[in-house]
């Protein structure tokens, strides 16, 4: 197995250094992300989001099948991550690294286990026919902060979406096709998104006013690859806390992590309203293409006549 | 023949010549200055998990040490053990399908239990689920269990429903000698302890349980008869000696290694009643499975005999081969030379019988888990 | 099965007649097994967990795709969860992922909690035996793992004690009055919104904090107080299994 390329002692020293002066290497404030861009693919629940080098692309799909026995009312909702090679060379096909395994428990915990889609809502026949909703996360190319912006595209796609309308008579089910019915969106029920912080070690002279840990947001890869513990907090924009994962590493204060909440609660309520702002363009340049459609049909039917 | 556990000892050639000396001798000097027969002390207990039927620890002295949990669950028959039921049996009618039926209600009707009814798995740390050992371990000491076809007889509870009994098998330790034994002795343990719930229901009816604990079976039960599980023993030779509870040491110099699994018979009452004035009731021990394990001792360096070693003014052989055909022609005392070839029968049957005789090695173990205290 | 929690307002008793902020019996042992390095055997309630260390030991692997082969030693956690250790037997498969995520959030704490670099280039096994479950799972694996790497004399910065911490009511019930709960059992784990918190001997460092659940941000501080709390309360009770393994050792010396 190939391993990563470890960051050199110039590059590590280079970063402490400017660290323990209050600058990032590309000079972000601290609690700066980088610039997000979301963009959505022709077809319906595909969402493209970058955010600085880190682009994630995550594509919703849905198909009728049965349920499991031990639960007939709720509809299928799976979430696969994918970590090709394309991306970093230490990851390889059929075998999951650390980072895959973390990312995927990750996005299960905040948005599956916590609920954001209504399962009870794909149900179709209890027992028999339900909907199972696919979200396959492709990573295209990483840079730091995976999780964050695999969480931000899952939930824009799971937003973006929408699945076939159907109309039950009995024991069967009509699925119509597009072009008959205007297809139906999801019922989410909240939008949890991530926030990573890292922790570094505070610089070691200077005990002024670098007291505890300096704390950064949405690390790039170099970044993370220097960091001495991190926790990941998932949050809607209500301030639920969907997931809280600190899994090992430098030990902080309780205040800390508490504090790093309610800096969780302003980021997701920044990045939701952007995720949203986008939504709502993305759906006003559909709605014009749907109606220059339809004139155009109409024109078309007019002709022969 | 069961592979042999993949930790190796790391000895010279000198010592396992020593170690094979001294172990051939009459009487055998062991290392830890055992006698030929005698275990090494062990530390058991048992109903340690409340939350499983049956439940046993036991740590031997070399720091290996076992758990065993068994868990029992309520599962319905075969489909065919209904329909037999309800349907006229055609005696004359050849199918196939008529064929297995009638087998069924045989079944049923003396009360028979099915191999599949049990499930065994044995976990060793750092071994996959689907290594080997784990495998081997799991089949031998399954074999040894189901040996006898009445086993799985308690586990019937109606015509429609039986027990199964599922066995965790977990070493804790690294597997430092071969671990079978520590195996089977706990399994034996665990499987004294197990208690299934007191049925309530009678007959076909869906079955339904005694709630309280107290009021609970036995899966074997403590009355005269002395039919106990069976337990499995390893036991290796060198030379013409036959040695019991090798420690990994002497496997390493062992030139043939048996896994005897010994059951007992369930005795008549008769022949109960005739040894009860002989103090206890003489076991009548039977046979019920041997396999051959290889030992680890062919996976040793051989030694280097003075006349082929230039350092000490013999002549090394041109080649390999010449090498090769050297030493396998040559018996000199205290050269290593690794185990070649398999066991005698004569000296196959003198260990199973050192095993099964009359206050045999069998016998002594057995009384010894007795005296285990069941909780 | 739903918990019925409606009767701890009344009595401010819970279920298994504990009040808020107590923790279940823990009992611990070490040096259980002869064959390893350090060992140890921990209670948490019903939750029952067998630990064994190997190590600081050569790397078994040297196809130098471990980390081990740097200046510091590797932590390998390896979790067996039996398969009769829950109310229903269930064989799990060893690539569970919330097994995986557990053994390496085992690992990643004790990598920096343990003094790795005095041992480079060796790895230090951590095999959890996981015998019966009732709850707090995490933070028994985390406690027994502090007692076998201390029983193996690996030096460690401070003790990594665990335990957990709830609230009363659960998400949907939206009571922002809700109290915290201490050291939660299975049923209570199946119910109520909780977190696991692991903090650095006495102090208030946080090591390790899992939240699974959802809950509101409100309720989060009060959690976390009580799960730092029972930290250091957990703490006591293994230092005083040291203290009295440390003790027994020196009076058989002195014999």
């Amino acid at each position: 197995m190939p391993r990563e390329v470890e960051p050199s002692q110039n590059e590590k020293q280079f970063f402490t250094k400017a660290l323990s002066e209050n600058i990032r290497i590309d000079g972000r404030g601290f609690d700066e992300f980088r610039e997000l861009s979301l963009e959505f693919g022709d077809e319906h629940g595909v969402a493209d989001v970058r955010l600085g080098k880190t682009r994630v692309l995550t594509h919703i799909t849905a198909e009728v099948t049965s349920p499991f026995p031990d639960r007939p009312f709720d509809g299928l909702f799976t979430i696969t991550t994918e970590l090709s090679p394309m991306t970093s060379p230490s990851f390889e096909v059929n075998r999951p690294t650390e980072t895959e395994l973390l990312l995927s428990r990750m996005l299960e915990k905040t948005i599956r286990r916590s609920s954001a889609l209504d399962t009870e809502s794909l149900c179709l026949i209890a027992g028999q026919k339900v909907w199972s909703i696919r979200a396959d996360v492709h990573v295209l190319s990483s840079d730091g902060n995976l999780t964050d912006a695999a969480c931000i595209s899952i939930i824009a796609a799971l937003q973006h979406f929408r699945k076939p309308d159907t109309s039950t008579s009995g024991e069967g089910v009509t699925v119509y096709t597009l072009a008959e019915r205007e297809p139906v969106p999801l019922s989410l029920l909240h939008h949890p998104l991530c926030v990573t912080f890292s922790f570094y070690p505070p610089p070691a002279e200077g005990n002024g006013e670098g007291e505890g840990e300096i704390t950064l947001l949405d690390t790039t890869h170099l970044e993370e690859s220097l960091r001495a513990g991190s926790v990941t907090i998932s949050m809607n924009r209500h301030g639920e806390v969907c997931q809280i994962a600190k899994l090992g590493g430098v030990a902080v204060d309780a205040v800390t992590l508490l504090h790093c909440t309610s800096v969780a609660l302003v980021k997701v309520k920044e990045i939701s309203a952007f995720v949203a702002k986008r939504l709502e363009q993305e759906s006003r340049r559909k709605d014009v293409d749907g109606k220059m459609k339809t004139l155009l049909s109409s024109e078309n039917a007019r002709i022969p006549g | 023949m069961a592979p042999s556990s993949t930790q190796q000892v790391l000895l010279s050639p000198a010592e396992l010549s020593y170690l094979h000396t001294s172990l051939s001798l009459d009487p055998p000097v062991r290392p830890d200055a055992r006698t030929s027969s005698q275990f090494r002390p062990l530390i058991a207990e048992t109903d340690i998990l409340p939350g499983t039927n049956g439940s046993a620890r036991i740590c031997f002295a070399d720091g290996t040490e076992a758990i065993v949990g068994i868990k029992a669950e309520v599962e319905k028959s075969r489909p065919s053990y209904q329909a037999s039921a309800d349907r006229n049996v055609a005696e004359d009618d050849d199918d196939e399908e008529d064929e297995e039926t009638r087998r069924d209600e045989q079944l049923a009707k003396e009360k028979k239990g099915l191999n599949e009814w049990v499930e065994m798995s044995v976990e060793i740390p750092s071994f996959r689920d689907d290594d080997s050992m784990p495998v081997f371990m799991a089949a031998m000491l399954s074999e040894a269990l189901l040996a006898d076809g009445a086993f799985t007889n308690k586990l019937w509870i109606n015509r429609r429903f039986h027990w199964k009994l599922y066995l965790d098998i977990l070493l804790l330790s690294q597997p430092l000698s071969y671990p079978l034994p520590l195996l089977s002795l706990t399994t034996h343990l665990a499987l004294l302890s197990t208690r299934l719930p007191r049925l309530k229901s009678e007959e076909d009816e869906d079955p339904l349980f005694d709630d309280d604990w107290a009021a609970s079976v036995f899966l074997y039960p403590r009355t005269q008869s002395l039919i106990r599980p069976p337990v499995t023993l390893l036991v290796m030779s060198v030379g013409n000696n036959i040695i019991f509870d090798p420690t990994k040491e002497e496997l390493a110099v062992a030139e043939s290694v048996l896994a005897v699994s010994v059951g007992e018979r369930p005795q008549e009452k008769s022949q109960g009643d005739m040894d009860v004035d002989s103090g206890k009731p003489a076991r009548d021990l039977r046979l019920l499975a041997i396999r051959t394990i290889d030992p680890p001792s062919r996976l040793t360096p051989a030694g280097v005999p003075n006349t082929l070693n230039t350092a000490t003014g013999g002549t090394a052989a041109g080649t390999t081969e010449q090498a090769s055909s050297k030493r396998e022609t040559m018996e000199e005392e205290g050269v290593w030379q690794p185990p070649r070839g398999g066991a005698k029968r004569k000296l196959i049957a003198a260990m199973i019988q050192a095993v099964l005789a009359r206050g045999g090695v069998a016998e002594e173990v057995l009384d010894g888990l007795d005296a285990v205290e069941l909780g | 099965m739903p918990l019925d929690t409606s009767t701890y307002s009344l009595a401010l008793l819970r279920l298994d007649g504990r009040r808020w902020n107590e923790l279940r019996r823990l009992t611990a042992q070490i040096s259980t097994q002869a064959a390893a390095d350090g060992s140890s055997y921990l209670e948490m309630g019903n939750t029952k967990v067998i630990c064994t260390v190997t190590g600081p030991a050569e790397g078994k692997r040297t196809g130098g795709a471990g980390t081990g082969g740097g200046n510091e030693a590797e932590v390998r956690v390896e979790i067996g969860i039996a398969g009769f250790s829950g109310v229903d037997r269930k064989r799990r498969g060893r690539n569970d992922k919330r097994i995986s995520e557990m053994q390496t959030t085992i690992s990643n704490t004790f990598a920096s909690s343990l003094f790795t670099h005095l041992y480079p280039h060796s790895t230090i096994n951590i095999n959890i035996h996981i015998l019966s479950q009732d709850g707090s799972l995490l933070a028994a694996c985390l406690n027994a793992s502090t007692l076998a790497l201390i029983d193996a004399g690996i030096p460690m910065r401070n003790y990594i004690c665990a335990c957990t911490a709830g609230s009363t009511s659960s998400h949907s019930a939206n009571d922002e009055a809700a109290d915290p709960l201490l050291d939660l059992n299975n049923l209570e784990e199946q119910e109520l919104p909780f977190l696991t918190v692991a903090t650095v001997g006495e102090s208030d460092e946080v090591a390790v904090l899992v939240l699974e659940t959802r809950v509101q941000m409100g309720r989060l501080e009060g959690m976390l107080a009580v799960g730092v709390d029972g930290c250091k309360q957990v703490r006591e009770i293994l230092d005083g299994v040291v203290r009295r393994r440390g003790k027994r050792i020196l009076e058989s010396a002195a014999v």
